[in-house]
């Protein structure tokens, strides 16, 4: 009797520790689940809590907070669907890059590829520029390619980006901030909205020293127009008090000649076409 | 260095380059090439020789334009000179060249025959004063480019069924 009694106490134990395992393993796979933006709660979900009819996976597109940059962006160069070369260099700017990877043939793709090229509707942060590229023309059909574009933003196709930025397929997005030229943040989103707010997202987590390199003549002004003139004139040699900024006579304004001086030929030699 | 080419032109960018070779619609009347390239984001819907985009240069960009001018135009004293200029010097660039003066800016503009084509070849300095670190930028992307010999666009050049 108490030989029964101490092996029923032994499986009850042993029974415990395996229940309380299988909890805890279960607990992981929905921490995990819910880290990748598809637990509950996650806003692809519907209303009742069930998944939502979209939520391919890794939504990763904004780095966390003090994450690793994911590598150096490389410029995108290929051909336009109407057959001119293209090239987007990602690290010329102080802004971001947002590189949408997207195919013709992709019924995922229908709703980027649309909002994509009316960016200003997307509510991205300023300046933010939207570059679409499919792979190259020995993978893509052209005319399926060109049927798509609105010529607002640059469409590149090119093979070779795909292979550059390891896309796994299509919709695929990758984020590259031009101050430091790295690619900050990659993969997957659902919705537009989803995506926009991303890259919302990875502009506010942005260092805040890795910004403006350049001043913006469409948008500096006031004090800032007045610091990035300064920072031109002393990477000139020219420092406060320079005889050179307070000019006396005509020669000191025109050092080069008055536009009336313009040699012959170059002025009126114009292009005959758009300018 | 990525390396771009089309319509008979070719470009390895140097670092910090983008830029785009296309030929504009024939609905414009007859077309030819243009090579455009910055050192900034190019807009798309930019004129032939930076309208549109000269303005968004910041004080260390370059832009620069290589646009091919009809077969009429070969054989007269503006495209004499044979081949592009080998290299610019900073004394080559003026605020007066502008195509569109804009304060700080200078530019340079060259018209010669390379491979029986008839080119100018436009580069414009984001800042005058900075010409001596901007000229080298210029020199790097001229110096990439290369131009082959046209493919007349003849019906017996054009693929067809037998």
């Amino acid at each position: 009797m108490v030989a029964l009694v101490v092996v029923s106490t032994f499986v009850v134990l042993v029974l415990g520790v395996l229940v309380a395992g299988l909890l805890r393993s279960h607990a992981d796979i929905l921490r995990s689940l819910h880290d990748l933006g598809v637990g509950v709660g996650d806003p692809a979900s519907t209303a009742d809590g069930r998944p939502g009819p979209a939520a391919p996976a890794a939504v990763a597109l904004g780095p966390t907070a003090g994450a690793p940059a994911l590598g150096e962006a490389a410029t995108v160069a290929g051909v336009t669907p109407a057959g001119d070369a293209r090239a987007v260099a990602v690290a010329n700017s102080d802004r971001l890059t947002l590189l949408a990877f997207l195919s013709s043939g992709c019924a995922t793709c229908t709703a980027f590829w649309d909002a994509l090229q009316a960016p200003g509707a997307m509510d991205l942060p300023d300046g933010t520029r939207v570059v679409i590229v499919t792979k190259g023309p020995d993978r893509e059909v052209p005319a399926e390619v060109q049927a798509r574009t609105t010529g607002r933003i640059p469409v590149v196709m090119s093979t070779e980006a795909w292979v550059d930025y390891q896309v796994p397929g299509s919709p695929f997005f990758v984020l590259v901030d031009g101050a430091t030229g790295r690619t900050v943040g990659q993969g997957v989103a659902s919705t537009v909205a989803q995506l926009a707010e991303l890259v919302r997202r990875a502009e506010h987590d942005r260092e805040p020293g890795a910004a403006r390199r350049r001043p913006d003549p469409s948008s500096v002004g006031g004090l800032a127009r007045e610091a990035a003139a300064d920072d031109v004139l002393r990477a000139a040699g020219i420092h406060p008090g320079d005889p050179s900024l307070y000019p006396r006579t005509l020669d000191d304004v025109f050092p080069f000649g008055t536009p009336a001086a313009a040699p012959p030929g170059v002025a009126n030699a114009q292009p005959v076409r758009t300018d | 260095m990525a390396t771009i080419g089309a319509h008979g032109i070719v470009a390895q960018l140097p670092d910090g380059f983008e830029g785009r070779i296309f030929v504009r619609p024939p609905a414009l009347g007859a077309t030819y090439p243009v090579a455009q390239f910055a050192t900034f984001p190019l807009p798309d819907d930019i004129g032939d020789f930076g309208s549109g985009a000269v303005n968004l240069m910041g004080s260390e960009d370059v832009f620069a334009t290589l646009f091919e001018y009809g077969p009429e135009s070969l054989g007269t004293a503006l495209f004499a000179r044979q081949g592009r200029p080998e290299t610019f010097s900073p004394d080559d660039f003026s605020p007066i060249v502008l195509r569109r003066g804009l304060v700080g800016q200078s530019g340079t503009q060259w018209f010669f025959t390379e491979a029986g084509r008839p080119f100018s070849f436009y580069a414009v300095l984001g800042s005058h004063i900075l010409r001596d670190r901007l000229v080298p930028r210029v020199n790097s992307l001229l110096t990439s480019l290369a131009v082959s010999p046209a493919v007349p666009d003849v019906p017996a050049a054009r693929p067809r069924w037998n």
